[in-house]
């Protein structure tokens, strides 16, 4: 049976368990919902929140690097703690979490395989105590634009006919839904997707407790089925590049493709974005079929 | 006490708190939200109470008994965050006068505080919450 590319990436948690007061470890929760963290998370745990922590105030990006610098050490994080990031909902927001890490260089990240909902199923106590840790000393790397596409790069890539992954719900990807079922409308413009982009779902790359699907079943759907190339350049993107930071953890650590980056402003950019083609409907599409574009080409 | 009143009460709770204490606060409101009774555990299999612009699984009753307002909600656990501003809303209006329901302010999560601990994203969803339960007390007090 075929391995994860980098199975240390993923932790148990029973795992976890056993290094909770490991001082090389630090366990960081991030959630859809932040009073998940206040109401109980895993004994130690210290939260990193993606709106209020991760996200820039004034300028629509992530925070800079001495943000991110002092975000981690006022949460005890140096350069060589092993950050293991666990979440609601699949872990999403804790992928999301581990790439912003990722951009600025962090050496030793890990997911805990399965998340809250795992921790709750396995029996694990919870704990609603303050969590502090003694101020740490970090140094970030700038950003590593080898895991970010940004808009420009994006159309380059869509225009070159290269692999692009649309993660959102099918009718999100049809463009008969503007945002994800049950979720209110965050402000695109058009319905539909990026042309020439495959359509796969997020939910797929998991199981129903929360843990990743096994090196098998994911290499079956983006290898055979979808017949995706792990040595071509590949960009993911959602609605604001959450559900794409999951994909863009299982294609780059479970299946090892080799060059993904994640496209954080997804549609919220791109169906607002001037002069650029999306496509409607079921079928990826391409930018020669998109007569609007062939004529600026 | 009326519906601004008790409005005004539960800001100045909020009021002096830390992020981490809001926080607090929310969770204790959202642990304060009774389980349906029997009555409305039935009535859910049977009447369409589904929130659907919210993301998580919410039921939410607006109605009005002898002119008081009476909101009722059953929220999933795992959304601790509406689960709490819904019960906010709720100690605010329930046994008021129904026709006091417009007196709950639009920005209510800015003045607890709660905006700014929450994001800008998050905001937007809770704050359809209010609007949804002053429009339906309002149906049902027939204003």
């Amino acid at each position: 049976m075929p391995e994860y590319a980098q199975p240390d990436v993923l932790v148990s948690t029973a795992w976890v368990a056993e290094h909770l007061s490991d001082p090389a470890v630090r366990i960081v929760e991030s959630d859809e919902d932040r009073a998940l963290y206040t109401q109980g998370h895993i004994p130690g745990a210290v939260e990193i929140d993606w709106a209020v922590d991760l996200q820039c105030q004034v300028v629509r990006d992530y925070i800079d690097r001495s943000a991110f610098e002092r975000l981690c050490a006022e949460r005890g994080i140096s350069n060589d703690t092993t950050v293991v990031f666990y979440g609601d909902k699949n872990n999403w927001w804790a992928c999301y979490a581990f790439w912003v890490f990722k951009l600025y260089g962090h050496k030793d990240c890990r997911i805990m395989n399965g998340g809250r909902k795992r921790w709750e199923l396995d029996g694990r106590a919870w704990s609603s105590d303050r969590v502090s840790y003694p101020r740490a000393t970090y140094t970030a790397q700038e950003q590593d634009g080898t895991i970010r596409a940004l808009r420009d790069e994006v159309l380059k890539h869509c225009k070159a006919g290269k692999q692009l992954l649309d993660v959102r719900s099918p009718e999100e990807y049809r463009g008969e839904r503007m945002h994800m079922p049950d979720y209110p409308n965050e402000g695109a413009v058009r319905g539909g997707h990026i042309p020439g982009a495959l359509n796969v779902p997020w939910p797929m790359n998991c199981h129903e407790d929360g843990t990743f699907k096994t090196a098998k079943e994911l290499e079956k759907l983006y290898v055979k089925e979808l017949k995706m190339k792990r040595r071509s350049p590949t960009i993911a993107y959602c609605r604001i590049g959450e559900r794409s930071s999951l994909t863009w953890f299982v294609l780059t650590y479970l299946l090892g493709f080799g060059n993904v980056k994640n496209y954080d402003g997804s549609w919220l950019e791109w169906g607002n974005a001037v002069r650029v083609p999306i496509a409607k409907g079921a079928e990826p599409g391409g930018m020669a079929a998109t007569p609007a574009t062939t004529a600026h080409a | 006490m009326g519906v601004r009143e008790r409005v005004d009460e539960i800001v100045a709770e909020f009021s002096d708190l830390d992020g981490r204490e809001k926080l607090e606060l929310l969770v204790d409101y959202a642990n304060g939200l009774p389980p349906l009774s029997a009555a409305y555990e039935a009535r859910k299999a049977s009447e369409d109470r589904r929130v659907h612009e919210c993301q998580t699984p919410v039921f939410l009753w607006t109605e009005v008994e002898q002119g008081r307002a009476h909101v009722v909600a059953e929220v999933a656990p795992e959304a601790p965050t509406v689960k709490g501003f819904v019960a906010i809303v709720a100690a605010a209006v329930n046994g008021q006068p129904a026709t006091e329901a417009a007196a709950i302010p639009e920005d209510l999560l800015e003045r607890l505080g709660l905006a700014e601990v929450l994001g800008i994203l998050r905001a937007r969803g809770l704050r359809s919450i209010t609007a949804r339960i002053k429009r339906g007390l309002a149906a049902a007090a027939g204003g």
